[in-house]
């Protein structure tokens, strides 16, 4: 092996080196006619891409839902393995909400002072995307505990708790 | 259909899971054949072979109604004939290679058994059993006499003390028949003797204040009356005293009658025309007479009142003269038993057999009348008789051989009070029986200890000096190389201790009782009524130790010991010896009944109490002057002692110590006990409290507070109690994960009882469940009493009661006549999750008797003599049902078919989740499930269970006539790992994975390490 089989592509997405800039230099001559348009565009983009991030476990839950048929009410490994996905996935998307929102949140224009102090990883960031995204994470859990009930993996009869009933000695001792 | 196939498969899956495998038979479980004490004394009796060899078998007739025939060389079952209960042995006899024997009232059944092989010739049912006559004792008026005029093998039988008849040995039919013309007269005839000329009947007819001899001679031929006459005499005690005499002279066989009367011996010789008139013997005055079985050969025994006895010959010259004296009898010996037995030329010999007090040895002389030039040869010997194990000598039988002149080996036979069959050879011992063991009427199985590990010193650690600290670890370390190399090869080949082989000890085992890993060896102590307790091995059925049960003061006039209860005081895992008290009831013969309590280490037999000394015979404390009514076990902490009542219901305690008296009256007022009180025939059943304080004599006496509400005719026969065992589960999760509680009101007792009107059968049985504190009646069914007996068997354990009966369909004409079998179940509250907590409830609550029951009814294969269910260490395992039926096999019934949840559609799949199956009345029959295979386990009367260490495994022990043990896993051994499972491919693969990983772990590093290198 030697230095000449790097493959560039899988560093592509690294910053270039200062003074190394890949965008030409004619796009910044172009105008500031169509800079105040193109950021308004990309702020709808990102607030249309957030509101589709937010929704995106719900659009997966027909499938979710279809794989849970196709693995079946036994307490096997497959199924097991996709009710623990379906368990586990809110928490985490729960846990990583407010990083995962980030790269959507708004963009603070140059000229607007008061919205470079927004800080794009804070709760009231998309607080509507959020509450979306939480409603459908909790879809997803309603999905995986309803599976689990069917499956009869949780403690819901008394049956379940008939281990840990305890009786004491009666009163009264009959000799036989 | 795919459902169905899929179904039976599963099905069949189970039950071939469940089956006893073949390599376990015989090595899981034993079985031992008994035959019972013998009643009477038992023979010899040698038949020729073809080739002119001989064999020889002791016969004897039992007190379990078996006629049985043993192998003399080593005290082996030959065969035997179970007789049934309604059919009891009244007389055998043998006659050269068959056995006659007669059963049932009256000799109502006559058969002719092969005396080889015990295999049935014939059998003619000659009366009726009703029409049979009673007699006490019951082979008066009973006789067989077999026809030694030819070769016909003819017998002549006679029956009902006035019927003689002719039966033909080849066909078994009868030739001729004759009854006594006047049957209404007090004549009962109890002999027969044969001649060519005549057959004799002889009997007794009752006259004013005795008896008087009465014969009668019948024509062989046609069974015509030739001559009846009245012999002037009087007899006293029966026709025991009645000898016939015989003597095969040059003119045919001459017979001669002789008895005692007024201490003289008369005689009168039977002719067809008896006219004979009564000689009376002068010279000396005589005590008894005794039939040593010897009377075709003219030799009889008598005694005198000095105690000494002669022998007496019926010479040729047709008079009875004094053959020998059996001199120096003193208080010294015991009274001596006289026997006689054949030699295999058909000599005569007769010993004599007692006990001397001063050499505490056993003495025998055998008398060969033939030798010395016909004066009589006598050869005397003493024999070990260990008479503090094996009580007194009750029976003797001989045998003997002459290989030259002048000397006499000889055979002796004996039976023992405790029920011992013995076999000497002169002086030495060759085999032991204990037929007592074919009458057990209590037996408990106790935990074994844990073998004793090795620690050369324990506690001297403080003291001990450096030098001497490393010498004494390294002694101790010195089996550690033995120790690393077993732990290696036990971990590579597997082989670990399995649950299905046998944990027998090798015959040269010395080391000290202990159990296995698994604790299936326990020992079984089992108190018989014939005043013997034994220790038996579990693994193997051996006897580790027995002892007699002491009399106390009633040894001066004699009595007899029935154990009622034996309670394990202490066991293994309260840290010492594990013991047992056995509470018997002591019968003396001055008819005084007091009940006792032996108080033995189940380990060794021996005496805890102290009160009997060394292996001397085991004494017991007398508990109470009077009756027992009850005795419980009493557990407080980790104490326990027994506790008993006597006839007016005072508490008595054993051992009676401070501290269990100080125990009991601290508990004594929230005691109940439901009694079982009232005479034969109208038990009640009543509920008792326990006063708070001692009365006036001394004892807490129990008083009356309810008596069980049933209709005054009906009769309490027997109170089924729970086993004291735990319960794993308080519930039953059904399949949609509800629950129903289990009804576990610790004092609920199963009651049986027989409904009858005042005089007369039974009319119906009745099952009851009540609880037991407050007398409230939880469930009742009437059952249908098949020919007027009431024969319910019940178990009950937890909360589920299993009960079989004999339905004889008279209830409804539509109803088919079968055994059934009812499964019951009982529930707290109404339903699912209705729970009333009844294991802990005040009794005095009204939520114990919101119960539901759940019921089915099955069909049941065959009768049965005793049921019983499993019990395991913690209660996890399905319980399955095991009985001993009346085919004389141990069967187990699974739970799975006799849960009476069964629904009666097809289950649904939360049913089936709960393995649930459809309801069939038919329970199957399964042959696999036969826990006694191919051995005949004859008459189980009770099996008892108990854990092993295995949670899966039960112990199972039946006894009856026969004793039979096995082990038993109702939902296979899921605590061990399977006999199949491929130990050392497992090994290997962690092996291999282990060197996978050896060899990987290097190159990964190496492939890591230069990645990081030229990572970009």
């Amino acid at each position: 092996m030697s230095t000449t089989t790097l493959e560039p592509s899988k560093w592509k997405h690294l910053p270039p080196p200062p003074g190394f800039a890949q965008t030409p230099v004619a796009t910044k001559t172009s105008g500031k006619v169509s800079s105040s348009s193109s950021a308004a565009s990309y702020a709808a983009l990102k607030e249309k891409r957030a509101w589709d991030f937010a929704i995106s476990p719900a659009k997966s839950l027909p499938m979710q839902a279809f794989m849970l048929y196709m693995s079946g009410g036994g307490v096997q490994i497959f199924s097991m393995g996709i009710v623990f996905m379906l368990l586990s996935s809110p928490f985490k998307n729960l846990a990583a909400i407010n990083s995962a929102f980030a790269p959507f949140a708004p963009t603070p224009s140059s000229h607007d002072k008061t919205a470079s102090q927004v800080d794009p990883k804070a709760f009231t960031t998309l607080p509507l995307q959020k509450i979306v995204y939480i409603i459908c994470n909790l879809l997803t859990l309603a999905l995986g505990l309803w599976k689990c009930r069917s499956m009869g993996l949780l403690p819901t009869g008394t049956g379940d708790w008939l281990a840990f009933e305890t009786r004491g000695s009666p009163p009264e001792i009959v000799l036989l | 259909m795919l459902t169905i196939v899929r179904f039976l498969w599963a099905s069949f899956a189970i039950w071939t899971a469940y089956a006893l495998h073949p390599s376990e038979a015989g090595v899981v479980d034993w079985h031992k054949a008994l035959l019972g004490v013998p009643l009477t004394r038992p023979d010899f009796h040698r038949t020729t072979g073809a080739h002119g060899a001989t064999r020889s078998v002791v016969l004897t007739a039992t007190s379990n109604n078996v006629i049985g025939a043993v192998h003399p060389e080593n005290g082996t079952v030959a065969w035997r004939y179970l007789f049934e209960d309604r059919d009891p042995v009244v007389g055998y006899k043998a006659y050269n290679d068959r056995l006659a024997t007669l059963s049932g009232p009256g000799g109502a059944t006559f058969r002719i058994l092969d005396v080889n092989s015990g295999h049935l010739l014939h059998e003619l049912h000659l009366h009726s059993a009703d029409s049979g006559r009673l007699f006490e004792p019951v082979n008066l008026g009973v006789a067989i006499a077999f026809d030694d005029s030819d070769k016909s093998k003819d017998t002549f039988v006679l029956t009902n003390g006035h019927t003689l008849r002719r039966i033909n040995g080849k066909s078994g039919d009868i030739v001729w028949g004759w009854t006594s013309p006047d049957q209404t007269s007090l004549v009962v005839y109890s002999k027969v003797v044969t001649t060519s000329d005549a057959i004799y009947l002889i009997g007794l007819a009752k006259s004013f204040a005795s008896y008087t001899v009465h014969v009668s001679a019948i024509s062989p031929d046609n069974g015509e009356l030739l001559s009846d006459a009245d012999v002037p005499s009087s007899i006293i005690n029966g026709p025991q005293g009645l000898i016939v005499v015989s003597h095969e002279g040059t003119r045919g066989k001459s017979v001669r009658l002789a008895w005692l009367e007024q201490a003289r011996i008369h005689s009168v010789a039977l002719t067809p025309q008896l006219k004979d008139k009564p000689t009376i013997k002068k010279g000396s005055a005589y005590l008894q007479v005794h039939d040593i079985g010897l009377q075709e050969k003219g030799l009889f025994v008598a005694t005198k009142e000095d105690g000494s006895g002669r022998v007496i010959r019926f010479s040729e010259d047709g008079a009875l003269k004094v053959f020998w004296e059996f001199a120096d009898s003193s208080p010294k010996y015991t009274e001596s038993t006289y026997a006689g037995g054949l030699d295999k030329d058909g000599w005569p010999y007769i010993a004599r057999v007692y006990w001397s007090h001063v050499f505490r040895q056993a003495s025998a002389h055998v008398l060969a009348p033939h030798l010395a030039e016909g004066k009589g040869l006598v050869t005397g010997f003493t024999f070990p008789f260990e008479t503090q194990k094996h009580g007194i000598i009750a029976n003797v039988a001989v045998d003997a051989a002459n290989p030259e002149e002048f000397r006499v080996l000889s055979r002796l036979v004996l039976t023992t009070t405790t029920g011992a069959v013995q076999l000497w050879q002169q002086d030495q011992h060759q085999w032991t029986r204990e037929e007592s063991l074919a009458d057990i009427r209590v037996a408990e199985m106790v935990e074994l200890p844990e073998p004793q590990l090795v620690a050369s010193q324990v506690g001297i650690e403080e003291t001990e000096s450096f030098g001497a600290r490393l010498r004494r670890q390294l002694a101790d370390a010195q089996d550690f190389p033995q120790y690393a190399i077993n732990f290696a090869k036990r971990f590579a080949t597997g082989s670990y201790a399995s649950a299905s082989s046998s944990i027998a000890p090798a015959s040269n085992d010395t080391s000290p009782l202990s159990r296995d890993t698994f604790g299936f060896r326990k020992i079984i102590v089992a108190a018989t009524s014939h005043g013997k307790v034994f220790g038996i091995d579990s693994a193997n059925g051996e006897i580790i130790w027995s002892r007699v049960f002491g009399l106390g003061w009633a040894a001066e006039v004699g009595g007899r010991i029935f154990p009622l209860k034996i309670f394990t005081t202490r066991t293994v895992s309260d840290g010492d010896t594990p013991q047992v008290v056995i509470v018997g009831q002591r019968k003396a013969d001055n008819s005084l009944v007091d009940t006792v309590a032996f108080h033995i280490d189940a380990l060794t037999g021996e005496d805890v109490s102290g009160t009997s000394i060394g292996q001397d015979i085991l004494q017991g404390q007398d508990v109470i002057a009077g009756a027992l009514v009850e005795a419980y076990l009493f557990q407080d902490g980790p104490t326990k002692y027994v506790v008993l009542l006597d006839e007016y219901l005072q508490v008595h305690l054993f051992p009676d110590t401070p501290e269990n008296a100080d125990s009991f009256h601290k508990v004594a007022p929230s005691i109940h006990l439901p009694l079982r009180t009232g005479t034969a025939g109208s038990h009640r059943l009543g509920g008792h409290k326990v006063s708070p304080e001692k009365e006036f004599t001394g004892r807490h006496i129990a008083y009356p507070i309810w008596t069980a509400s049933l209709p005054p005719n009906e009769d309490v026969r027997s109170i089924v109690t729970r086993p004291h065992e735990p319960v794993a589960s308080l519930g039953k999760v059904l399949g949609n994960r509800t629950t129903l509680y289990k009804y576990l009101n610790p004092g609920v007792v199963v009651v049986l009882t027989s409904t009858s009107t005042p005089s007369g059968p039974a009319t119906s049985c009745g099952v009851y469940v009540i609880d037991g504190t407050k007398g409230t009646i939880l469930y009742h069914a009437n059952l249908p009493a098949a020919g007027g007996v009431c024969d319910v068997k019940a178990a009950f354990t937890e909360n589920w009661l299993v009960y079989h009966y004999y339905d004889d369909g008279s209830a409804n004409a539509d109803q088919a006549k079968s055994y059934r079998m009812v499964s019951l179940e009982f529930y707290e509250g109404s339903g699912v999750d209705d729970k009333t907590s009844s294991s802990d409830l005040s009794a005095y609550s009204n939520d114990t008797t919101r119960i539901s029951v759940y019921e089915q009814s099955y069909v049941f294969p065959r009768g049965i003599s005793t049921i019983t269910t499993t019990s395991t260490k913690f209660g996890i395992t399905v319980k399955d049902i095991l009985v001993a039926g009346n085919n004389h096999q141990v069967q187990s019934f699974p739970r799975r078919f006799l849960d009476p949840r069964r629904p009666n559609r097809k289950p649904t799949a939360e049913e089936q989740e709960e393995w649930l199956i459809q309801y069939d009345p038919l329970l199957p029959d399964d042959p696999k499930r036969v826990l006694s295979h191919r051995y005949q386990v004859a008459r189980i009367r009770k099996i008892i269970t108990s854990p092993a260490l295995l949670e899966s495994t039960s112990l199972v022990f039946g006894y009856g006539v026969d004793l039979f043990f096995t082990r038993v896993a109702p939902s296979k051994t899921f605590d061990v790992l399977n006999e199949n499972f491929n130990k050392a491919q497992l090994v290997l693969t962690v092996a291999g994975l282990a060197l996978a990983i050896v060899i990987t772990k290097p190159m990964v590093r190496r492939k890591r390490l230069r990645e990081r290198w030229y990572a970009s």
